[in-house]
């Protein structure tokens, strides 16, 4: 049994509602903090909502503004300049 | 230039070709996103690219084979956006940093100051409503969210990719996060998708 807050800094302060969002939508999370946060978020309305529009933003991001190709042209022309610099 | 304070390195020109070939190209796709966010031009993005890997391959000595390529590459485009191309262009996007610091610490942060933006609206916006908004933050602010959101990078990668403390780049992402939120409500409120 864990009642502790795994969030709490060691100066003991008692993280806020958006530290703790913030450090799970950033990615920095430790398993015990992401299951403290699951528990938290079913009694917290405002985290819960916040949550899910973030995350939304997150996945939304990431399919929308990732995944795009260099061209071609741009890989070529720098093999080419390496190869010239390493026969040098 | 210092990227990286570990010593000098020793390749031989086939180990530099592998390094190069193995570590440095595969991240490619990920360096011209980053440039063509950074300055919203495709030629310029090409540039910057191409500059950060001639750079890349000058300074490879200053990387240790097998440690984190992505994160020094992202670190030397940075360096070059702000040193070469930023320098050429006129506006100087300035982010107020004393606001952006002391906002964190403030009792303001347990208030839900987010603009009636909903998940549904959200999910609405199939075009390039998101990607706009990305390419419309401040430079500063943009950057954090993709090295984070997009590219997954750590605190600790940020703090050294940005040269800043690790909670400037929490209170920075924070901060890019409501602006981002903000930009979609406004979307979100010209498309009429808000209306209750
Ligand atoms: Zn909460």
């Amino acid at each position: 049994m864990n009642n502790l807050n795994p969030f709490v800094k060691p100066n003991q302060t008692k993280p806020s509602c958006m530290e703790m969002l913030q450090t799970i939508l950033d990615g920095e999370a430790s398993e015990e903090q992401k299951q403290y946060f699951k528990g938290h978020m079913d009694n917290c309305m405002p985290c819960f909502k916040s949550y899910d529009l973030d995350m939304a933003l997150k996945q939304l991001l990431q399919s929308k503004c990732c995944g795009g190709e260099a061209p071609q042209d741009l890989i070529e022309k720098i093999k080419i300049q390496i190869s010239q610099k390493s026969a040098q | 230039m210092e990227l990286e304070e570990a010593p000098k390195q020793h390749y031989t020109d086939k180990e530099k070709g592998e390094i190069f070939n193995n570590e440095f190209l595969p991240h490619i796709n990920s360096m011209y996103n980053f440039g063509y966010r950074l300055t919203l031009d495709r030629d310029d993005a090409k540039d910057l690219v191409q500059d950060t890997y001639l750079k890349a391959y000058r300074f490879i000595e200053s990387f240790q084979k097998g440690t984190n390529a992505k994160a020094w590459l992202f670190r030397i485009l940075k360096n070059s956006f702000i040193n070469d191309y930023r320098k050429k262009s006129k506006e100087p996007n300035k982010v107020d940093y004393q606001e952006v610091e002391t906002y964190y610490n403030s009792e303001e942060v347990d208030r839900q100051i987010t603009p009636d933006l909903r998940v549904e609206s959200l999910k609405d916006m199939i075009g390039d409503e998101i990607s706009n908004a990305l390419n419309s933050l401040d430079v500063d602010f943009k950057t954090v969210i993709i090295l984070c959101d997009l590219e997954g990078f750590k605190y600790e990668e940020m703090a050294k990719i940005l040269d800043i403390p690790i909670g400037t780049v929490r209170s920075r992402l924070h901060r890019a996060r409501n602006l981002l939120k903000e930009k979609l409500s406004e979307y979100a409120k010209s498309m009429g998708y808000n209306k209750a």
